[in-house]
């Protein structure tokens, strides 16, 4: 019996196997969402969990990385849905010079939370495709829908974050 | 007119915002700093100890009986 088989029979040592080669992979993916160390723990922690408990939903032969990886997301996405920043933050007037280095610093973290403010779902699609710059498949496989999707959201998010960021009167380099 | 604006978006304007993202969200170091298998094992432990939820539904059909019928308390004490 294969490893795959053998962690769907529910054998721990399978499991452990599976854990250790595959921890690296879903921490690395979950932080490029996340982007905070300890969040991407935990929920490595959690997907691992969830991947044990829904083991006889997988199909020895499928892609035990993919499944995992979507389980991954799919909690990143609820982390993020779950902690968006509740505050708007005050409009300043459109068009004013920004040479000083604070007040860059500045605007980059009302950019961040502009973007923090965003659907989590249009904001995972944008972090993967314009931050991390991932081929759209990938995302796509991860996300569980077509690349035609991940394209339309990551639109709608650069859509919403410059409308947003225009609100704010926050005007990019 | 400004909605048009909004609206239409040039690979140009893509681009732009790609890079004022990408200054605005630095790079993450994405290599795990520790080995979560025993985490993971902590965990497995400690949701299989709880109690699943149709235990707690008997004890709680139990308590609306006994209340409902409190002569079946001398009842099950005679079965014990």
């Amino acid at each position: 019996m294969d490893l795959l088989q053998r962690f769907t029979h529910g054998e721990i040592d399978a499991f452990e196997t599976l854990v250790r080669q595959f921890q690296g992979d879903i921490y690395a993916w979950t932080v490029r969402i996340v982007r905070d160390p300890g969040v991407a723990e935990d929920l490595t922690v959690e997907t691992l969990w969830r991947v044990y408990r829904a083991r006889h939903q997988f199909r020895p032969d499928g892609n035990f990385g993919a499944w995992a990886r979507r389980i991954a997301t799919n909690l990143a996405i609820d982390h993020l849905r779950h902690n968006r920043p509740e505050q708007s933050f005050p409009a300043e007037p459109a068009g004013v010079p920004q040479p000083d280095p604070l007040v860059q610093r500045e605007t980059h973290q009302r950019i961040q939370q502009a973007f923090r403010r965003l659907p989590a779902k249009l904001q995972v699609a944008a972090t993967l495709a314009l931050v991390e710059e991932l081929p759209y498949n990938e995302i796509a496989d991860a996300l569980g829908t077509s690349v035609g999707a991940v394209k339309l959201r990551v639109f709608r998010a650069v859509r919403l974050l410059r409308k947003c960021l225009s609100q704010a009167g926050i005007r990019p380099e | 007119m400004k909605e048009h604006e909004d609206n239409y978006m040039t690979e140009q304007n893509d681009r732009h915002m790609r890079d004022t993202l990408k200054q605005s969200f630095p790079p993450v170091k994405t290599e795990l700093r520790r080995d979560l298998w025993l985490d993971v094992l902590r965990k497995l432990d400690a949701r299989q100890v709880g109690v699943p939820w149709y235990d707690w539904a008997l004890v709680g059909l139990s308590a609306v009986m006994f209340l409902a019928f409190p002569q079946l308390v001398l009842l099950v004490a005679y079965h014990l």
